[in-house]
């Protein structure tokens, strides 16, 4: 027989709500949530550990009051039945098996949580309470609203033949290792710390997850902390690749100070297996390529690793760097490859000995930073460029195209522009604002 | 006599075309394009790239000189999503090391190292060693280099010169139009008929 414990507690918010969650799970491990302030439990067989029903709800207003909370519980049959008796009674009230139908036929309609449709078509009909609704003919209940009606008035009348929806606590992957004698050096601090990934790819493994973000921190011999973070390109649960991912970061960030303790937590994520299709180019393993990625970031700065993403605005070679992921996978793509870009109206066909056309656009390859360069004017067009590695006369060029942008905030920009060829064939784009002329980038 | 589907060319092979030249950088073999500044050898390898990535392959660019503009690179329809850039701020060491790297890693289509103006050597042997790493992997390595520096174990040489400018304008040029740049493949292992004296193909970069 069922029995079902309802502890209440008004107005609690979220932190609330999981401490109530959590002090339920520490005496049943059968709960609910029922929403803001509410909690389930299934009483069965926990007679044996606490006692009977009334010690049982004693003993949890009294571990929620050791936490600053007070609330009540009622003991029923069903969530319907428990909620009305800690609604309605005192700190503890407990309605007998058996005794449901009774206590709970003055209770109004609203206990059951009914939708606006339904509540609307009860009070149409005149049923204010649960003993209205609990006497009508099941039949009749049955050909007025099908299968709703009638477990309505079963739940009415104090049964409630669905089993409570459990709640979990949620997963936290998490691993930490306590080194009291103080880690100096990176060596042992990084084996410490792929040990701990090592472990938690396991734990992930066994849930079924994986990880898309790892965070470690430190705690440093000077009371200080040291954290950082890594992502891996696709969501992993391979310990070598996590380890060798973990590894590489705490090379790239190393802490100052002699390290007390080490934590590592894994952000977990449920990642879907999909066969992929016969058509479908090969790619990278994300085992491979995170430990690919990892070991690039000791050989060039890890901040310029990633995919390129083209910022929203006039102002030239603004983009932003983006962490490269193998998701969403990369479609073939029938003649553009950004959807923010149009062709633009000067693509046109190249000819090709002896062969059809092709279209093709000529590369920019940007300086960073544009190099200042000496520019000799003529007629007020620019007639000879020095530069460290470039000078020459200038044959041919066009401008000035004049942009401007961003004038609305503090970062305005304005400028003119050229496109010149030296003698020697080199194609630049020249900028001139006001600090003078660079060399924005080279034509190849 | 019916003409068995064997004998014709695989599809979107054309030999006499751009799309010949494009298509004789394979798969699983080292490739090599030579050519100095402004002569269309980015350009060439910007096409290589985007035309993996328009059927759906991954793509590695590592860029010695930081040199690479995304929004050139969109317009010539790289799936930026696709690429994996690699800066290495100028230094031509990490940039090889890179592609050493990036080359073992299978499932990508192609990986490019553009050694820009970073530097025009190579390590000893870093030829061969991408040699191996391009058969292991499978996919098409590709270096762009002022001059050449893998000696024999590129498989694919192209050499890259430029033709002329193209400007725009009535009286005098208001605008670049582009660029024609003479394509020539000095060596070719899978297709000796490519290397051809004769053989050319003269392209026409829009700016």
């Amino acid at each position: 027989m069922t029995r079902i414990a309802c502890l209440l507690v008004p107005g609690a918010d979220e932190p609330t709500q999981r401490l109530l969650l959590d002090v339920a799970l520490a005496h049943s491990p059968s709960v609910e949530d029922g929403g803001s302030g509410i909690v389930y439990l299934d009483l069965r067989g926990l007679e044996a550990l606490f006692g009977d029903e009334e010690k049982i709800a004693r003993r949890l207003l009294n571990t929620i009051a050791e936490r600053g909370l007070t609330g009540r519980i009622g003991v029923a049959g069903s969530r319907a039945g428990s909620r009305f008796a800690a609604r309605s009674g005192d700190d503890i009230s407990i309605i007998p098996p058996g005794g449901e139908a009774h206590k709970l036929g003055p209770a109004p309609l609203a206990l059951l949580d009914l939708d606006p449709r339904m509540a609307a078509r009860f009070g149409r009909w005149g049923i204010r309470t649960l003993g209205e609704l609990a006497d009508l003919p099941s039949r009749g209940l049955a050909e007025r609203l099908g299968g709703e009606g009638p477990w309505l008035q079963r739940l009415a009348r104090g049964e409630d033949p669905i089993p409570l929806r459990l709640w979990t606590p949620p997963l936290v992957f998490e691993e930490s290792a306590e080194c009291p004698w103080g880690v100096e050096t990176l060596e042992p601090l990084v084996d410490l710390a792929a040990g701990l990934a090592e472990i938690l790819c396991a734990r992930l493994s066994r849930h079924g997850f994986s990880a898309d973000a790892f965070e470690w921190s430190c705690r440093l011999a000077d009371r200080t902390t040291h954290e950082g973070a890594c992502a891996p390109a696709a969501p992993l649960s391979d310990p070598a690749a996590a380890a060798a991912l973990v590894r590489s970061s705490l090379e790239a960030h190393p802490p100052c100070a002699a390290v007390e303790e080490v934590t590592l937590r894994a952000r977990p994520v449920r990642v879907a297996t999909a066969q992929p299709r016969f058509d479908e180019p090969t790619r990278p393993s994300p085992r491979q390529l995170t430990a690919a990625l990892a070991r690039l970031g000791p050989l060039v700065d890890a901040r310029g690793i990633g995919s390129p993403l083209i910022l929203d605005t006039h102002r030239p070679d603004a983009h932003q760097m983006t962490p490269f992921t193998l998701s969403p996978s990369p479609c073939p793509l029938p003649h553009w490859g950004r959807g923010e870009l149009n062709p633009s109206p000067l693509r046109g066909e190249s000819r090709v000995r002896g062969g059809p056309k092709a279209s093709q656009i000529l590369a920019m390859c940007r300086m960073r930073p544009p190099r200042p360069v000496e520019v000799t004017l003529a007629a007020g067009i620019p007639a000879h460029l020095r530069a460290a590695g470039l000078a020459g006369r200038i044959v041919a060029g066009a401008g000035p195209w004049r942009i401007s942008g961003d004038w609305w905030t503090d970062a305005s920009f304005a400028r003119d522009e050229w496109d010149v060829e030296l003698a020697d064939g080199t194609l630049c784009r020249l900028a001139r604002d006001g600090r003078g002329w660079r060399l924005e980038a080279i034509y190849d | 006599m019916a003409i068995s589907i064997e004998s014709l060319p695989p599809p979107g092979w054309d030999g006499e075309g751009f799309d010949g030249l494009l298509a004789a950088f394979l798969p699983g073999r080292l490739s090599e394009i030579v050519g100095p500044r402004s002569s269309g050898g980015g350009s060439l390898l910007l096409a290589l790239l985007s035309r993996a990535t328009a059927r759906g392959g991954l793509v590695a660019l590592v860029d010695a000189s930081d040199s690479l503009d995304p929004v050139t690179a969109a317009r010539a329809g790289l799936d930026l999503r696709a690429l994996l850039w690699v800066r290495c701020g100028g230094r031509p060491a990490a940039a090889w090391s890179a592609v050493d790297l990036l080359a073992r890693c299978t499932g990508f289509a192609a990986i490019a190292l553009d050694l820009g103006a970073a530097g025009d050597t190579a390590p000893l042997s870093v030829g061969t060693r991408l040699q191996r790493a391009a058969a292991g992997s499978g996919a098409a390595v590709i270096v762009r280099t002022s001059r050449h520096l893998l000696g024999g174990a590129a498989a694919l040489v192209v050499s890259v010169r430029r033709v002329r400018a193209r400007w725009t304008g009535a009286d005098q040029p208001t605008r670049l139009g582009g660029l024609v740049s003479e394509a020539r493949v000095l060596r070719s292992r899978s297709d000796p008929r490519l290397a051809m004296p004769e053989r050319a193909w003269l392209i026409e970069w829009q700016a």
